[in-house]
Order: C-alpha cells, then sequence, then structure tokens
C-alpha cells in the first residue's frame, strides 16, 4: 500500500518569464498575471490532485538572483531553502537563455532537485532559433521541457515529468564548477562549513555567498573562524583579478552560463527587426511617446464611458420595468418597500449603474497588462516620478491602482526600499479605482458631461503630484533609481484576457454585490424608522454648510467607506431615482465626485496599507485623506460658487 | 588602472560599449551585475535622451536604466570595427 503523500513543488525564475501563468494552467489558480516584472509580491499556493498524488504548487515572486537584494529575492530564497521543496521547477524564458541560466546555476547551487520549463519557447521559434533541449538537459544534469504555457503547451509533459521525479524521489545533485582560484576557496570553506555549523542552505552555497558578502548569510553563519577566513579569500581573490570577489564570481557565473547558452541555440534563419522595436521608436520617443500615451489614456477613458453610460440606461430601464410586478405582490407595504426599495434596488445599482462601467474597464486593463505597454509607461515617466521621490516602477502599482487600490497598495513590493514603497502605497490609494471611475463616469460625466469629469481627473492627478513632492521632501532619504526589465510586447491571448477581467469581477460580483444589497436594506429600514433625519442632521454643518452638498450626502459617504461605489448606490437609493440632476444641482454633483474621489481609502486599502505597514502608517494616511478631502472640497465649493448655480 | 569617467550617459543610442566598472552602492550596483552588467560585457544604447531613463540592450534583453544610476556605469566606448565582438 502506497501511502498518500503531499508534494511540494515551487514555481521560481526570472521576473516575467511566466510563471503565474503555468501555475493557474496547472493548478486552476487565480493568480493575477501580466506583461511586466513583479506582478507576483507574494508566494500563492495551488494545488493539483491526480491518481493518489496530492502536490501543493507554489507560485514564488520573480527573481534574478539568490541574493537578498530584495525582498522577493529574500522570501523566495528562504522558501527554496528552509521549506525545503520536493521539486522546483524553474521557468525559464527561452528567448533570454543567458540570463535566466544565471539564476539556473544558482538554483543548482542551492542543490534542489529542478525540472527546467523551456517556456515561451513559440517566441524563439519566431526569431528563426531553437534550443537543443537533450544537449541542455546533459549540461545541466536537469530534464528540460519546451512549453508554451500561454497556449497551454507543452505543460501535460511538463507535469508528467514532475510527477515522475517526485514519485522516484531521487535527489541528484550536480555541480558546475567555477574557476580554479574561485573553486579551490570554495571547496576549502565548504569543508570548513559542513564540519562547524548547520544551517538550512547546503555548505557550498553558504562558501559562495560568504565570498559573494552576502549579508544575510554572513549573519547566519557568526562563526568568528569561517567569516574570517572568508574575508581572507574575498581578499586573494580581489588582489588575483582585480575586482571585487563578487564581480568575480557573478561574471564567472555568466561565463558558464553564456557558455551553456551558446552551445545550445541554434539558429535557423536570420533576425529581422521586430515588430516591437519598430513600436517602440513611437512609444518611447520624447515626444511621439507621450502624445500617445495621453491618447491612449483619453481613448480608454471615453471607451469606457460610452460603452458604460449605453448599457447603464438599458439595464437600468429594463430592471425598472420590474417595479410594478412587485408592487403587485400580495405583501404588507413593509416588506414591499424592503423587497423593492432595499433588495432590488440594491440590485438595480449594482447591475445599472456599476457593471457596466467595470466590465470594460477591467477588459481594457487586462489588454493593458498583457500587451507589455505598461512598462513602456514606466519608462516614460521615471523623470517625473523624480520629482515625486519615487522611480518610473512605481507607476506599475499606481496603474494597477486604476483596478482596485488594494493590489495596488501591496504591489508597492517591486520598489526597493521601504521609504519608496510607502510613498508610493500613498499615491496609490489617491488613483482613481473602478468604483470611483464608476462615480466619475456614472455621475460627473453622465450629468454634467465628460469634460467635467476629465477636470476632476486632472484635479486628482495634480493632488497626487503635490503629494508626492510633499512626501519627498519631508520623507528622509533620496529617491533610489531605476532599474527594469522591459519585457517584450507579446499578442495578447484573449483567454487569458478573459480570465483576468473575470477574475477581477468575479471580486465585485461575489464580494462587492452582497455589500451593496445589504447596505441598500440597512438603509431601507432607517428610512422606515426615519432614523436618517437625526444622522444627516449631524452631519449638516460640514455636509451643507461648508461642502454645500445636502445633508444627506454625508450618509452616502459613510457607507462609501465600505465600497466606495456605495455613495452613488446609495444616492440613488435615498432618492429613489438614477437621475440625479433632478436631485443635485450641477455644483452639487462636481463636489460629491470630487470628494468621494479623494475621501478616504475604502475598509479594503485601509486593511492593505495595515498589513504592508502598521496601524500607525495607514490610520495617519487614512486620517490624512479624510481631512483632506473635506479641506479641499470646502475650498473648491467656495471658488466654484463664482462661476455654478 | 586608467581614469576613465565616460558613463553610460555618454554613449548615444545606436552606439556600442563596453563595461568597466560600476561605481555605486553595493546593493543597486550588485543588481546591475545580476542583470549582466559585467566588466568586459558589451552593451548596445537603445535609447538615450535626456527626457527619460537610458535603454540598453544586454545579452537579448533590454534594461530600462535611470539616470541617476546610468551615471554611475564607467563604460569604454567601443568603435564600429569590433561590432560584435
Amino acid at each position: 500500500m502506497e501511502d498518500k503523500k503531499e508534494f511540494v513543488v515551487a514555481l521560481a525564475g526570472n521576473a516575467n518569464v511566466g510563471k503565474s501563468v503555468i501555475f493557474n494552467q496547472l493548478t486552476g489558480g487565480n493568480q493575477i498575471i501580466g506583461n511586466w516584472p513583479g506582478k507576483t509580491v507574494e508566494k500563492a499556493e495551488g494545488f493539483i490532485e491526480q491518481e493518489g498524488v496530492r502536490i501543493r504548487v507554489v507560485d514564488l515572486p520573480g527573481i534574478y538572483s539568490l541574493s537578498t537584494y530584495s525582498e522577493e529575492e529574500i522570501v523566495s530564497r528562504e522558501f527554496i531553502a528552509k521549506e525545503k521543496p520536493d521539486l522546483v521547477i524553474n521557468v525559464v524564458d527561452a528567448v533570454n537563455l543567458e540570463r535566466n541560466l544565471f539564476f539556473t546555476l544558482q538554483l543548482i547551487e542551492l542543490e534542489v532537485p529542478l525540472v527546467i520549463a523551456l517556456n515561451q519557447y513559440d517566441i524563439l521559434e519566431r526569431k528563426g532559433l531553437s534550443i537543443n533541449g537533450k544537449k541542455l538537459s546533459e549540461l545541466l544534469g536537469v530534464p528540460v521541457i519546451k512549453t508554451v504555457a500561454v497556449h497551454n503547451k507543452g505543460l501535460t509533459e511538463l507535469f508528467e515529468i514532475v510527477r515522475n521525479a517526485l514519485l522516484k524521489g531521487e535527489k541528484k545533485v550536480s555541480h558546475l564548477r567555477y574557476g580554479k582560484e574561485v573553486e579551490s576557496r570554495i571547496k576549502e570553506l565548504s569543508e570548513i562549513i559542513s564540519k562547524k555549523v548547520k544551517t538550512y542552505y547546503p555548505p557550498r552555497f553558504v562558501a559562495i555567498k560568504l565570498l559573494e558578502n552576502d549579508p544575510l548569510i554572513k549573519k547566519e553563519i557568526k562563526d568568528e573562524e569561517i567569516l574570517k577566513k572568508a574575508d581572507k579569500f574575498r581578499k586573494e581573490l580581489k588582489e588575483i583579478h582585480g575586482e571585487e570577489a563578487e564581480t568575480v564570481i557573478i561574471s564567472e557565473r555568466y561565463a558558464i552560463a553564456s557558455r551553456i547558452a551558446e552551445s545550445v541555440i541554434e539558429r535557423k534563419s536570420t533576425l529581422k527587426e521586430s515588430m516591437g522595436d519598430w513600436f517602440d521608436k513611437i512609444a518611447l520617443d520624447k515626444v511621439w511617446g507621450y502624445v500617445f500615451f495621453i491618447l491612449v489614456t483619453i481613448g480608454i477613458f471615453y471607451a469606457v464611458f460610452k460603452f458604460g453610460s449605453f448599457f447603464s440606461d438599458l439595464l437600468s430601464n429594463w430592471l425598472e420595468s420590474f417595479k410594478p410586478i412587485f408592487m403587485r405582490m400580495p405583501l404588507t407595504p413593509f416588506w414591499n418597500k424592503i423587497l423593492w426599495d432595499g433588495i432590488m434596488e440594491g440590485v438595480i445599482a449594482g447591475i445599472g449603474i456599476v457593471l457596466p462601467y467595470i466590465a470594460p474597464f477591467y477588459l481594457i486593463l487586462a489588454f493593458l497588462e498583457d500587451s507589455g505597454y505598461l512598462a513602456r509607461i514606466a519608462f516614460l515617466t521615471d523623470n517625473v516620478m523624480h520629482k515625486l521621490g519615487l522611480h518610473g516602477k512605481a507607476f506599475m502599482p499606481l496603474i494597477e491602482g486604476f483596478g482596485c487600490n488594494v493590489p495596488a497598495v501591496l504591489g508597492t513590493r517591486i520598489m526597493e526600499r521601504d521609504r519608496d514603497r510607502f510613498i508610493a502605497a500613498i499615491l496609490a490609494t489617491l488613483v482613481p479605482c473602478s468604483a470611483r471611475t464608476v462615480i466619475i463616469l456614472g455621475l460627473v460625466a453622465t450629468f454634467l458631461g465628460p469634460v467635467y469629469a476629465l477636470i476632476i481627473y486632472v484635479l486628482d492627478f495634480i493632488l497626487i503630484l503635490i503629494t508626492g513632492r510633499i512626501l519627498n521632501k519631508f520623507m528622509k532619504g533620496t529617491p533610489s533609481g531605476l532599474i527594469m526589465e522591459m519585457p517584450r510586447y507579446r499578442k495578447p491571448v484573449m483567454k487569458i484576457i478573459l480570465k483576468q477581467t473575470w477574475i477581477r469581477l468575479k471580486d465585485f460580483v461575489y464580494f462587492a454585490f452582497p455589500i451593496i444589497i445589504v447596505a441598500n436594506v440597512v438603509m431601507e429600514i432607517f428610512s422606515i424608522f426615519n432614523w436618517i433625519k437625526p444622522v444627516a442632521n449631524f452631519l449638516k454643518p460640514v455636509m451643507t454648510d461648508f461642502l454645500g452638498l445636502p445633508p444627506l450626502a454625508g450618509i452616502t459617504f459613510l457607507f462609501g467607506i465600505l465600497r466606495k461605489e456605495l455613495t452613488l448606490v446609495m444616492l440613488s437609493t435615498l432618492y429613489h431615482t438614477t437621475n440625479f440632476a433632478k436631485v443635485l444641482t450641477p455644483r452639487q454633483i462636481f463636489i460629491f465626485g470630487f470628494v468621494t474621489m479623494i475621501y478616504i481609502p475604502c475598509v479594503a486599502t485601509i486593511a492593505a496599507l495595515k498589513r504592508e505597514f502598521g496601524w500607525k502608517r495607514a490610520t495617519a494616511v487614512t486620517v490624512g485623506e479624510f481631512v483632506g478631502a473635506i479641506v479641499l472640497g470646502g475650498i473648491l465649493n467656495q471658488i466654484l460658487k463664482l462661476f455654478m448655480p | 588602472m586608467i581614469r576613465n569617467n565616460v558613463t553610460l550617459l555618454d554613449i548615444k543610442a545606436g552606439e556600442k560599449a563596453e563595461i568597466v566598472s560600476l561605481a555605486g552602492g553595493y546593493g543597486f550596483m550588485r543588481r546591475l551585475q545580476e542583470m549582466g552588467l559585467i566588466p568586459g560585457q558589451i552593451v548596445e544604447v537603445v535609447r538615450n535622451s535626456a527626457m527619460g531613463p537610458v535603454e540598453i540592450s544586454v545579452m537579448g534583453t533590454h534594461l530600462a536604466i535611470g539616470r541617476g544610476i546610468a551615471a554611475k556605469v564607467i563604460v569604454r566606448p567601443v568603435r564600429r570595427q569590433i561590432y560584435g565582438r
């Protein structure tokens, strides 16, 4: 009898090579993927169960090295070393074999059982190249499988090999030799290490990392004699090679990688300038790049607005037409009110006001993520970001913020330093997320016109710029610089885009929808028992006297803390209409949109801030933005009084 | 050692250069080395305008490097004759 064992398999490799795509395909998981380096900032887990074998698959953040330069690298290294997965699938970008092998060699040094997935193989072939997989496998002593994960090619074979390797359970360790001077010192050092100290890491790996001057490994070893010896060796290597020891080791590792890559890559036809290079001439141009970027942005919002308002009308009217049926139901007036005004109005608001805007928005966002264009925006905005005390990479979480601020706050982990992360996270909470876009498009653009919506966006962007400048000035430290791999453009795969869109929409349907309906019912109960007035009166001084809004607006802001969409949904519930022009003046619509845009991050975002930066800083951001929104809204109201009724 | 203060910033788009050394803090320089900017490596500058980062092609990938960091990458310009080493 075989005992049912759980195996652990980790996916590791450089950033943006397709680990998460493989993860999703293998486990049916819902990892958000996209074509830029650094989406996966945290390890994700999924399970495969087949023929009595249960495999826990762990998707690790993409890294370039097993040094401890960034948080992701530490996460990945510690996972592999300490939790000792039964096998690591090293996902390798076939097009960038040399760079990717640099990391593979380090995995081999960690002495974990490996299987290599040579991914994006179709792109390599399109370039007129091929890789001799058998030879590569012999040179590295590791099985190699060619895959095209986005089209689900080669993954069955990959799984078969992984399964067989797990069931056999053999642990073959291969070593790759460095140059004579380095190798002899690694040997001597690892012998002492294996005698004197016990670590999670293999002694040879520790020896190499000590010679590379790795701070975390040094802390872990502590043994004076070993550290002294390593120091002595580092000095000797520096004398022999005229470079720091870590440079020598990195160079030699790259030499091995390039020797292997050269011997397995076969050229079939010559290269021509790719479409991507040609497109970059426009997309990254110092003038046209920005023009293109602005056109794309405006185009996206206009398309979402047009599509959204069309379907919003259509769906709202259709759903409203059911009212007579509900009204004729044999119920007491109380239950009738709960059923229609409470539940159904909530459903109508969700389907009629929110869904038509966020569905196309998520679709376009997924398309952008998959295409590789996002990294180009990061490139273009690097200089502006420097003025905010950040660098271009910060743009990626900020752009993600347009979908939802929560992943944006988590996504700031791609920033290398804590200071940069915190600034980026604060700015991310000011980015108009899809919920706020619903309000701006569904309320401001619909009833005042798209230009006014644009003005609110521009005001928000100015606010982000100013906030960034202020934070940059008052937070210690100079901004760090950008080092980013530019992803290749990729023809987006429809199936993956639709899945991405669905993953995000599902969150709205399963999570936000119930909240909207429950909130609506609660509000209806409040209104039936006449509890709304006292609350509204309490908020009146700020709401009406200062912001110029109707007192009821204050209540919608309270609900909006749960989900920003709720401000608009509650407004429609309170006034029993979706034609807001009837109940609000143009100035009120504008101020309402503006305050909603910035007044507080929603609870989910506050929770994300708390998780990443602790209570103190999360509270500071929340209170700061609340006060800021009221003060700025009030000032705006006074100014607008001059122009608008 | 020969004093040399030509940096990546001085290389025009379309030209190649050989990496000589990296003059900066441990973390960043280490990261650059791991991305392939090791002494002796030939890189091609793809884009270099005052408006944005320097884009280089190294080992078949394109890398965007902020101007502040590019200023710390010491290089030696490579003449056309040695093209493609």
